[in-house]
């Protein structure tokens, strides 16, 4: 009886275990083929592969996606600040205040944006923005990724204030400070790593985006550019364009695009992980 | 005159009726115990004072509250607790500040002190009113997880302390603290005396015995005996005070 208890429960484990392993086999298989791929384009193109431009079709050596980079770097910077502040107070809002009517009107809007094909997104502003300006742009491409970003860090920020214990609250409502003293000094602070986790978050999801950025960053590619009026290119872009080319050349470039951006995802998400452990509260 | 006057105090907290007419009197610079059973309402009485009830969802207040000169349940709550210290039944320190910035807080919020010295010498006084001082003297700046539970709950007297107020709520200080650290406590609270009104809550006879000058008997949301101590410890006039007394209930 006991030895056939313990052999089920050594079963149970060694199947849990298989699954687990069956489970993300797939994604170490991709996230391992990507590295293979891509760092040897990398190494091929060494330093360059940073701050060269991409190659011609027919061109033997690899270049560079240097203004990929700068391009996803610029529209990164303009959106985050924007869907973090608008997000923040958004959280606030609806924490602080959970029965006002607005706080109810943006908890409401906040799913359905989440959902939003991020295609269509992309059309919105291009009649928004692209339309009125007469040309692409960095500023149109972060528009595009400041709303597909809000609702992302409008849920991971309500998210944070809402887990904060209603105790520390009341300790800060109690040493009479006031109702923005409260958010600012405590629930804030509190809240502080799950709040940088969902930059975090947000900053991997507005990186990898593509399709709202179709029809508004326009693809700029022959030099490197940080003006926000100007067109731009981006990462995922350029991808995406590249490795549906017939050209041999642009796949390899796109292989390496590829790695250096799960790089920085991978770089991401071990961060919130360091932030996670980091000290206790 | 009285730091404290409830007439025909009710609370609701939705459809449910938590305080029932409510009327007590706490004279100034005296120890007030409330003790009741679980769910008596304790707790929900000593919110009413500094209006921290106004948190809770859906929480209704009638009847007449003066707390030192103030018109309570219509006065501005945020002027109102910048006079009532509050140390919760469960210690709340706040985590991402250290012990001396615990009890630095409050002390700058309510403009206790003006520089750096001042602040010094707030927190230290405070501290060592709570008689928690020589423990922590070598680790201001360590964070308050890495204090045990009595400590804490100290800590969070001295937080409340540090705002130099004229009333203080203590909710069962010392109900997760050992004896040794409860005495201490029990010493702090009598000392203050002096300087503040203190309205505590406490579940042991025995602490009410030795701190209390006043006791109001709170059974079901209603007052059902108050008076001076003595008077009360030894002549219990109600049955729930007889049970309360013999820590039947
Ligand atoms: N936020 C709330 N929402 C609904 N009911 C509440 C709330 N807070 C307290 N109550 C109810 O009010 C009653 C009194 O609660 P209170 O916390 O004042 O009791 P207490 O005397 O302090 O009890 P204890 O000794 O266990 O701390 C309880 O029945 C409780 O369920
Ligand atoms: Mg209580």
């Amino acid at each position: 009886m006991y030895s056939w208890r313990k052999l089920r429960e050594k079963l149970f484990t060694c199947l849990i275990i298989a699954l687990s392993v069956l489970a993300i086999a797939p994604v170490l298989h991709i996230i391992l083929t990507v590295f293979v791929n891509g760092f040897a384009v990398i190494a091929k193109a060494g330093t360059s592969f940073f701050t060269d431009l991409p190659p011609t079709p027919l061109s033997k050596d690899v270049g560079g996606i240097a203004p990929s980079i700068a391009g996803t770097l610029l529209m990164t910077a303009i959106s985050l600040p924007i869907a973090v502040t608008l997000g923040l107070f958004a959280a606030i809002l609806t924490a602080e205040f959970p029965s006002n009517p607005l706080s109810l009107a943006v908890d409401a809007i906040a799913k359905p944006l989440a959902s939003i094909p991020t295609i269509a997104v992309s059309m919105i502003v291009y009649t928004l923005v692209v339309v009125p300006m007469k040309s692409f742009s960095a500023l149109a491409g972060a528009v595009a990724l400041a709303v597909i970003a809000l609702p992302y860090t409008y849920t991971y920020f309500s998210t944070a204030l809402r887990s904060v214990p209603s105790v520390y609250r009341e300790a800060a409502f109690a040493i009479a400070m006031s109702r923005w003293g409260a958010v600012v000094r405590v629930l804030i602070p509190v809240a502080r790593k799950a709040l940088t986790t969902g930059v975090l978050m947000t900053v991997a999801r507005v990186m990898g985006e593509t399709a709202a950025l179709l029809f508004t960053a326009g693809r700029f590619r022959t030099g490197v550019s940080f003006s926000p009026t100007a067109p731009a290119d981006a990462i995922p872009l350029l991808i995406f364009d590249y490795i549906l080319s017939p050209y041999a050349v642009w796949h390899q470039v796109a292989w390496g695009a590829t790695a250096l951006l799960l790089l920085a995802y991978l770089m991401v998400f071990l961060a919130t992980k360091l932030i996670v452990k980091e000290v206790r509260l | 005159m009285f730091a404290v006057e409830m007439n025909n105090v009710s609370v609701y907290i939705g459809d449910r009726q938590i305080l029932k007419e409510v009327t007590l009197r706490t004279p100034y610079n005296t120890v007030f115990v409330i003790m009741g059973p679980s769910g008596s309402g304790k707790t929900t009485l000593l919110r009413v004072i500094n209006r921290l009830i106004d948190l809770v969802e859906g929480a209704r207040v009638e009847g007449f509250v003066k707390v030192l000169n103030f018109d309570a349940l219509h006065s501005d709550p945020y002027e109102l607790r910048k006079y009532i210290g509050m140390v919760f039944q469960v210690p709340n320190p706040f985590p991402h500040l250290t012990i001396y910035e615990n009890v630095a807080v409050a002390a700058k919020i309510n403009g206790v002190a003006k520089s750096k010295r001042e602040l010094d010498e707030v927190v230290k006084w405070a501290l060592e009113k709570a008689m928690l001082w020589d423990e922590v003297k070598d680790r201001l700046y360590d964070h308050p997880h890495k204090l045990s539970g009595g400590q804490r709950q100290r800590l969070c007297l001295a937080r409340a302390l540090a705002m130099k107020p004229r009333l203080l709520l203590l909710d069962e200080p010392t109900a997760n603290i050992d004896p040794v650290n409860a005495r201490k406590l029990e010493e702090a609270i009598v000392s203050l005396k002096d300087e503040v009104t203190v309205v505590m809550v406490t579940h042991s006879p025995h602490q009410a015995a030795r701190v209390a000058d006043y006791v109001a008997v709170l059974y079901d949301g209603r007052v059902v005996e108050q008076g001076p101590a003595q008077q009360l410890f030894l002549r219990p006039s109600t049955e729930i005070a007889q049970k309360l007394l013999r820590g039947e209930i």
